[in-house]
């Protein structure tokens, strides 16, 4: 018997029940449904005061769930990495909450690679003027992995600016939903939103669903959102397979690619080694 | 601090005064309120209903009682099914000479202006009053060809068989609550059939107005063209503005098949008591082509989202859709398209306008199925804000369960921009002509995609609702 699951992460706006993308569900007592009370060990709070600016990191190897708050006081700069890379029979889920003051900036990094199951979502709120929200992320799926992300950049104050780049893969029979929300709220004027996603799609098998949300109470805002989903380049696959390659060297190789933009973004060198070990590991063998 | 907050002003709402003309109620007959076993037996005996189709009433209505309301979308509180009247007869027979339609109702559609689109520009027209057709014409060379055109009712007294076949197949009473109701108590509305082969090269329209107050209109449409057939119909509505709550739930059925066109336009501009909450869906087969052109003024609430149901190879869906979201309008408008077989593929357009506190919400789902290899799907959808005081919400759902495809999504959202007017007023245009001059522009795809007449007919609502908004 399936366990009871309870609601964990919902999309800000329901649609059609037929396409299952309203809510994320995880079992019942991983974690209560909006978070308050997370398993000892696994919460984080910080805050970076004015003026500051203030680089964290959180790696998630063992912990099957985690809850990181983090307030950016005015001025002040937040440079935050989430590396998600859970062996491939574990669950996990993790939620974080960025709120962002006048004139201060998030720059937040994600990874999320591993587990059998993952349920994530990201809260980024623009609350003061100027504020900045700058969340570019990277996820993969193999096996039989099921990825489930919401992501959503409130701009509530005067002038913000939100970006927010996703990038994935898909392989073997591994399912994602990706939700991504700028939501402008009323009196956000001068604000500008911008989001994309890319998915790759490496063999038949594999499901998608991309929901892209833009909710807009202020009329004096710039948003645009895009995504695209779609197979490996097959004149770039051509040309990489014909200098001798194998098809899951190519594959690594397209992927790699297009995850470099994000990768880049992380600034621990063995951190960064170890994601890209992890992804060739992944693609190589399936597991 | 430099002040963002730009000046303004407002107009609430839209001179509507030729859509607002209200007649008064002369039915012959209008059934007791809300919706009962009574009530659906009572339309059904006074329609001379056949047996199956009885049975397929209370079929819906057992369904309908069961299904809950939307979990999503628009308040559709003010919607109290048992004070909605389900069926109106106006004081009129159904007839095929314009001269016999009664002049109370002539009047209504000769300040519409279908008598003499009629004329100019179209093969066939059906007008429906209230919840009976009472004027059907269609043009003599293509009744020859063995084109039928016809309202609903006569079709199931006459053409029993291919009614059966397809008759609410593709929007079955289970789809969801509305398609039950509709399934209950549907009246009038149109059948149309294009043999194969057939090219039907002026279009066909069918008028949906709803005069009586408190009331619903259910009309059903059903459309087959078959192999290698085309056919471009349009669809008005409109409806005078009561106090009362109104309520549209029409059904729209489309069968395309094999390397058949057909093109389905629509212009709704009901009035601001009207919750709409129509369905309509088209099946296409190989080769075949679905066309919708959209166009959503009218109504307090809407919830219409044109389905695609692609599953014959290489089968095609192109929609083009404008939403104009006013005072007090809550419109949920948008589009799906399910790719189900090889290499079909889905051209998704639309432009949605919000102003004066009106919502607008963009709502799509895209499905593109495991054996769809080589599917395409592009959706670009694109929203302007007049205001702060109005809402503008995207929703698009992309389900792709193929690798081998190409599936895009754009978006965008904002006002005019200053630039732009200051471009066109540095030039000698007024600033409000040139706001109205981007509006038509920012709509321009739709237009295109519409019959001279009806494009001209849309620019006006357009203008209208523009009228003194900004400044």
């Amino acid at each position: 018997m399936e366990k009871e699951k309870t609601l964990y992460s919902a999309i800000p706006m329901r649609t059609w029940r037929w396409l299952g993308v309203n809510g994320a569900y995880v079992p019942a007592g991983v974690v209560p449904a909006d978070g308050n009370d997370v398993p000892a060990g696994a919460d984080r709070q910080w805050s970076v005061a004015q003026g500051a600016v203030r680089t964290e990191t959180v790696v998630y190897r063992t912990e099957q769930a985690g809850r990181v708050t983090i307030d950016v006081a005015p001025g002040a700069k937040l440079h935050y990495t989430q590396v998600q890379l859970l062996p491939a029979d574990k669950g996990h889920v993790d939620s974080l909450e960025i709120n962002v003051a006048e004139g201060a900036e998030a720059r937040v990094t994600i990874a999320e690679l591993g587990a059998a199951e993952t349920v994530s979502k990201v809260t980024i709120n623009l609350a003061g003027d100027g504020a900045v929200g700058d969340l570019a992320a990277i996820y993969l799926g193999n096996g039989s992995r099921k990825v489930d992300l919401n992501y959503v950049i409130r701009q509530a104050g005067r002038r913000t600016k939100a970006d927010m780049q996703v990038r994935g893969a898909l392989k073997d029979c591994s399912e994602k939903i990706f939700r991504g929300t700028l939501d402008f709220l009323r009196g956000s004027k001068g604000s500008v939103g911008r989001e994309r996603e890319e998915v790759v799609l490496l063999n038949e098998g594999v499901r998608n669903r991309s929901v892209p949300l833009m909710l807009s109470g202020e009329d004096d805002v710039d948003g645009h959102h895009a995504v695209s989903v779609g197979k490996m380049d097959q004149e770039k696959l051509f040309y990489i397979t014909s200098r001798g390659l194998d098809l899951s060297e190519a594959q690594r190789l397209v992927v790699e690619a297009s995850f470099n933009p994000v990768l880049e973004r992380v600034e621990d060198t063995a951190l960064r080694a170890e994601i890209e070990q992890y992804i060739e590991e992944r693609i190589s063998d399936g597991k | 601090m430099e002040d963002v907050t730009r000046k303004k002003t407002y107009v609430e709402d839209i001179e509507r005064s030729l859509y607002d003309i209200r007649n008064e109620d002369r039915s012959l007959y209008k059934s007791a309120k809300g919706l009962t076993e009574a009530v659906v037996r009572d339309i059904s005996q006074r329609k001379g209903d056949p047996d199956w189709m009885l049975q397929k009433r209370l079929e819906s209505l057992k369904i309908y009682n069961e299904l809950s309301m939307p979990s999503w979308g628009p308040d559709l509180s003010p919607l109290r099914m048992d004070d909605i009247v389900t069926y109106v007869r106006p004081d009129a027979k159904m007839t095929g000479n314009w001269k016999e339609v009664p002049a109370e109702i002539k009047d209504t559609f000769d300040r519409l202006g279908i008598p003499e689109a009629e004329k100019t520009s179209l093969a066939g027209v059906g007008a429906q009053y209230d919840s009976e057709v009472v004027y059907h014409s269609v043009q003599k060379e293509l009744a020859d060809q063995g084109v039928i055109y016809t309202d609903f009712e006569t079709a199931v007294r006459e053409y029993p068989d291919l009614v059966k076949e397809y008759f609410m197949t593709l929007i079955p009473p289970t789809a969801h609550k509305f398609a039950a109701l509709h399934g209950a108590v549907w009246s009038g509305g149109s059948f149309v059939y294009v043999p194969e082969g057939v090219h039907v090269d002026i279009p066909l329209q069918s008028y949906f107005r709803l005069n009586a107050a408190g009331a619903g209109q259910f009309e059903h449409t059903l459309i087959i063209c078959e192999k290698g057939s085309s056919l471009h119909f349009i669809e008005g509505c409109s409806a005078p503005k009561y106090n009362v709550t109104n309520l549209h739930a029409g059904a729209v059925e489309l069968f395309v098949k094999e390397g058949a066109r057909l093109r389905y336009s629509t212009i709704e501009n009901w009035s601001r008591n009207m919750m709409n909450l129509n369905t309509k869906r088209a099946l296409v087969d190989k080769d075949g082509v679905i066309e919708w052109v959209s166009g959503s003024f009218g109504s307090h609430v809407s919830c219409l989202y044109p389905t695609s149901v692609l599953r014959g190879e290489n089968a095609k869906c192109e929609f083009t859709g404008v939403t104009f979201a006013s005072k007090g309008q809550d419109l949920d408008t948008g589009a799906s398209a399910l790719l189900l077989a090889p290499h079909t593929s889905a051209n998704i357009n639309t432009r949605t306008i919000s102003k004066a506190g009106g919502k607008a919400t963009y709502r799509s789902a895209v499905k593109v199925a495991p054996a769809a290899k080589g599917a395409k799907c592009l959706v670009n959808c694109e929203s302007l804000m007049l205001d702060d005081r109005s809402r503008s919400d995207t929703l698009p759902v992309m389900d792709i369960q193929a690798a081998d495809v190409e599936v895009g999504h754009e978006a965008k959202i904002g006002r005019i921009s200053d630039e732009a007017i200051f471009y066109l007023t540095s030039r000698g245009i007024d600033e409000k002509e040139a706001q109205a001059m981007i509006v038509r522009g920012f709509v321009e795809p739709i237009s295109k995609a519409l019959p001279v007449e009806y494009a001209v007919e849309m620019n006006n609502l357009i203008n209208l609702e523009l009228e003194g908004t900004m400044g």
